[in-house]
């Protein structure tokens, strides 16, 4: 690691203000892209490539990268104030972050996400920089059986995102894993449950189903109180929160971010998975596990924390391997391809003008976004004091965009509004729609790796517990499992415990 | 009056009808034309588009634009493609599945249902290995497969994809049997291979680029008739001792819906051409390893006819023929 050269690079990125300024316009552009929702911080970045074209390499780039991590950041704003997720990663904010937004207390929500994404930025940011090469030579170790041992203990967190029955959460979790199952599977060649329809090919489209499962159920459920519900002020002091409660949830922010910039390190998991993971982890480990929920700000920072430490943790394998660390690297890989710059194992040697001003505007883009965000948060929470009548159409109308946009289809629209149906009629009668979520995202990667291992061994089941990182991903998965089935449950029993006694002495 | 009226609506629908065609015919291209890629924004198939018609307004004095429309295995946008308002403005890039979707039964689709415009690029498979690994040369390897059938693991990036066909039409011919291991995607099928996951992989040979040159792959062969300029030493499938008269390439092309006119087509077809000339391009693509190979709509129909007869035993042979007779 060459500590000058990084230097240097940040010397003239910090310095020039051009360079800056376009860190700041990915940055802010990929705020509101990403609290839009279904627009993403992946078609953000695809449509800003063609404008890099005729930039210096560098500067496109700069931009891209301010637009990726400002992207998912950006999407726990509308997961607080909407209960929308704006993008994927931003899922797991919505289960406390809009609990506080309908406590009164967005602006403080938006203040820790701020705070906690520029902590697992800057975290993942440092580690991309420093120990690239290290973490490559592990994201190498895994083939598909520690893939497949990665999703089993993804899907383990469903038990923690469930809410307060784990039965109903399992019952979401398998729904989202049959979803999964629609469309054409590369491992056989055929197409599965389409019904020859060629739309249905490509499987249910994933961005689509999360506006279906968060936005249009929302919108719904909006829709049906519009009249009743008495409108929330939201309060705009004490944005940014005291220096004790940040304090109070260090610890978290840190195993966030650091799960978070590894899980972002494997290719093909991103930071919707991490954002999970980090928070399963927060509850699991918490002493009031069912606290969690009700709107407590430890449950936004740890996604939050996690899935920006997951930006440049995803970044690794796509610098030093070749290989997109999630959907957004994927498509940063394509700008950096058409800049010539092929990323793989050479970029490092070959191209270190462009290498290090990455790791530069990475760091500098977490500043930005902590500054764009403190700076906006005040304006941000007072969105939510306009009327519901007219928010509750406007937000209609952008699900029906963002589930058009992806791919420009109107079948996509479709797709979208019958899964808001159905998880309107699921939330209603008290399924989450988190697990489903969970199971859309690691669906795929632990059927398609289960195949694939099984195809490996000739059908020995022992390739799972042989293989040490796969083994250890087994055993901690079990161990989650179990473990938060039984603190959950018995948090939730000490809960009922109080309604009840709470009740009983209402009643006396 | 009623009368009137009507003799003035004959004339102006008779303009219009008249007119309107040779008035805009000159005028084509007069607005900015769209180009379809049916694969997502960032991949290889994306990149070549962008790159193709990065300087398209010198060309056509208008801007091409690049969108995406994915899914269905690039089903949904050749269909979009295939069924867009044939009056020019709209093209797509057509790529090797849609010479697979009707004999895998997937889709409804060929090429017959397009007017072609040119051939862009055809790419060879390789045949890799990890740089520690035992097999030296194609021949090592073949010998060990023959011995230990279904014992060496391929990866491939997906069943039915040219690559899958490339390899498993060689293994059928020498009487091989490999454990074919799909994966989605060039990217974590050459990972696996580097990581030792798998003992061999079959890509496209441009995929292995950074890979060859860090020395972190050994490729064994090269799927083609002479030898790739980037990769100077490694021996084409003949030299390594496996002679194949029916090479399965990787193809992308254009193509617009059936039915645009003809003078619209003749200006697109020149416009392309001269993309496809731009210097640019040309170094981006030798760059990447990319062998272009330039064919003209009728070229690059006869092209994709034989592709099919090529590929209907290769299919046949990995169970994946469902076409109805």
């Amino acid at each position: 690691m060459q500590l000058e050269l990084l230097f240097e690079a940040f010397g003239k990125v910090m310095f020039d203000p051009i360079n800056f300024l376009f860190v700041f316009i990915g940055v802010t552009s990929g705020i509101i892209v990403g609290a839009l929702p279904g627009l993403t911080a992946t078609m953000g970045v695809a449509l800003l490539i063609p404008f890099t074209f005729g930039l210096d390499p560098v500067k496109g780039l700069l931009m891209l990268l301010g637009l990726f991590s400002g992207g998912i950041y950006g999407g726990s704003i509308s997961a607080i104030l909407i209960g929308i997720p704006g993008t994927p990663s931003a899922a797991a904010t919505v289960l406390d972050g809009h609990p506080l937004c309908k406590k009164g207390l967005a602006g403080k929500a938006i203040g820790m996400a701020t705070i906690a994404s520029f902590f697992g930025g800057t975290v993942g940011a440092l580690i991309m920089s420093f120990l690239s090469p290290q973490i490559a030579k592990i994201a190498l170790k895994f083939g598909p059986p520690e893939f497949f041992a990665l999703a089993f203990f993804g899907l383990g967190i469903i038990i923690t995102v469930s809410g307060k029955s784990i039965l109903k959460g399992l019952i979401s979790g398998v729904f989202g894993l049959m979803i999964t199952t629609i469309g054409f599977d590369p491992l056989s060649g055929c197409p599965r449950l389409t019904f020859n329809s060629t739309e249905l090919l490509g499987g249910v489209t994933f961005i689509p189903a999360l506006i279906g499962l968060f936005g249009y159920s929302q919108v719904f459920q909006g829709i049906e109180k519009i009249l009743i519900l008495p409108p929330v002020k939201s309060e705009l002091k004490n944005i940014i929160p005291k220096f004790k409660e940040i304090g109070s949830v260090f610890k978290t922010m840190v195993k966030s971010a650091l799960m978070g910039t590894f899980i972002g390190a494997v290719p093909g998991t991103g930071c919707d998975i991490a954002a999970f993971v980090s928070y399963g982890e927060a509850r699991r480990s918490s002493k009031n596990p069912e606290k969690f929920g009700t709107g407590i700000l430890e449950g936004v920072a740890a996604p939050e924390s996690g899935n920006n430490g997951a930006t440049g943790g995803a970044m690794i394998p796509m610098l030093t391997l070749g290989v997109p660390g999630d959907a957004v690297t994927a498509v940063l890989m394509g700008a950096l391809t058409i800049h010539n710059f092929q990323p793989g194992p050479l970029l490092f040697r070959d191209h270190p003008e462009v290498v290090y001003p990455i790791f530069a505007g990475m760091i500098l883009a977490q500043f930005v976004m902590l500054g764009v965000g403190l700076g906006g948060a005040r304006f941000f929470a007072s969105l939510i004091n306009i009327d519901r009548r007219v928010m509750t159409p406007i937000i209609f109308l952008l699900c029906v965009v963002g589930s058009y946009a992806m791919r420009f289809s109107f079948f996509d629209v479709g797709v979208s509004l019958i899964i808001g149906i159905i998880a309107y009629f699921m939330n209603y009668y008290g399924f989450p729609g988190s697990p489903i979520l969970l199971a859309l995202i690691l669906g795929p990667m632990v059927e398609q790796n289960l195949r694939r291992s099984l195809i490996i061994s000739h059908g020995d089941p022992l390739i799972f517990i042989t293989r040490p990182i796969s083994a250890a991903f087994i055993f901690i998965g079990i161990f989650i499992i179990i473990t938060s089935y039984y603190r959950i449950k018995r948090a939730m029993e000490k809960e009922e415990k109080m309604a009840s006694v709470a009740e009983k002495e209402r009643i006396d | 009056m009623l009368k009137r009226m009507g003799l003035i609506f004959v004339i102006v629908a008779g303009l219009i009808t008249f007119t309107s065609p040779d008035g805009m015919a000159q005028k084509f291209p007069a607005k900015d034309i769209t180009l379809i890629v049916p694969w997502a924004a960032g991949g290889g198939t994306d990149t070549i588009a962008r790159a193709l018609v990065k300087n398209a307004k010198n060309y056509f004095g208008v801007n091409v634009n690049v969108v995406n429309k994915t899914g269905g295995m690039g089903a949904v946008g050749m269909g979009a493609v295939a069924t867009a308002v044939p009056d020019g403005y709209t093209v797509g890039l057509i790529t090797f599945q849609l010479s697979t979707y009707r004999m895998m039964g997937l889709a409804d689709l060929s090429y017959r249902d397009f007017g072609l415009i040119q051939l862009l690029n055809q790419s060879p498979a390789s045949i890799s290995v990890a740089a520690d690994s035992k097999f030296k040369t194609l021949k090592d390897l073949m010998e060990y497969a023959k011995k230990n059938p279904g014992v060496v693991t391929a990866g491939h990036s997906g069943a039915g994809g040219g690559w899958h066909l490339a390899l498993a039409s060689i293994a059928v011919r020498e009487g091989v049997k490999f454990n074919f291991v799909p994966f989605d995607g060039a990217a974590p099928t050459r990972t696996a291979v580097v990581g030792g996951h798998i003992a061999v992989a079959t890509t496209g040979i441009d995929e292995l680029l950074q890979l060859y040159r860090a020395g972190q792959v050994r490729i064994l062969a090269v799927n083609d008739t002479k030898r790739h300029w980037l990769f100077p030493d490694v021996p084409t499938i003949a030299e390594a001792g496996y002679p194949n008269p029916k090479i399965i390439y990787d193809w992308r092309g254009l193509g617009a819906p059936k039915g645009v006119p003809a003078d619209r087509m003749q200006i697109l077809i020149n416009g392309f051409k001269k993309c496809f000339d731009d210097p640019e391009f040309k170094k981006l693509a030798h760059d990447l390893g990319l062998p272009l190979a330039y064919r003209d709509p009728k070229g690059f129909e006869e092209f994709l006819k034989e592709m099919e007869e090529t590929l209907r035993p290769a299919l046949e042979s990995v169970g994946l023929l469902k076409e109805k007779k």
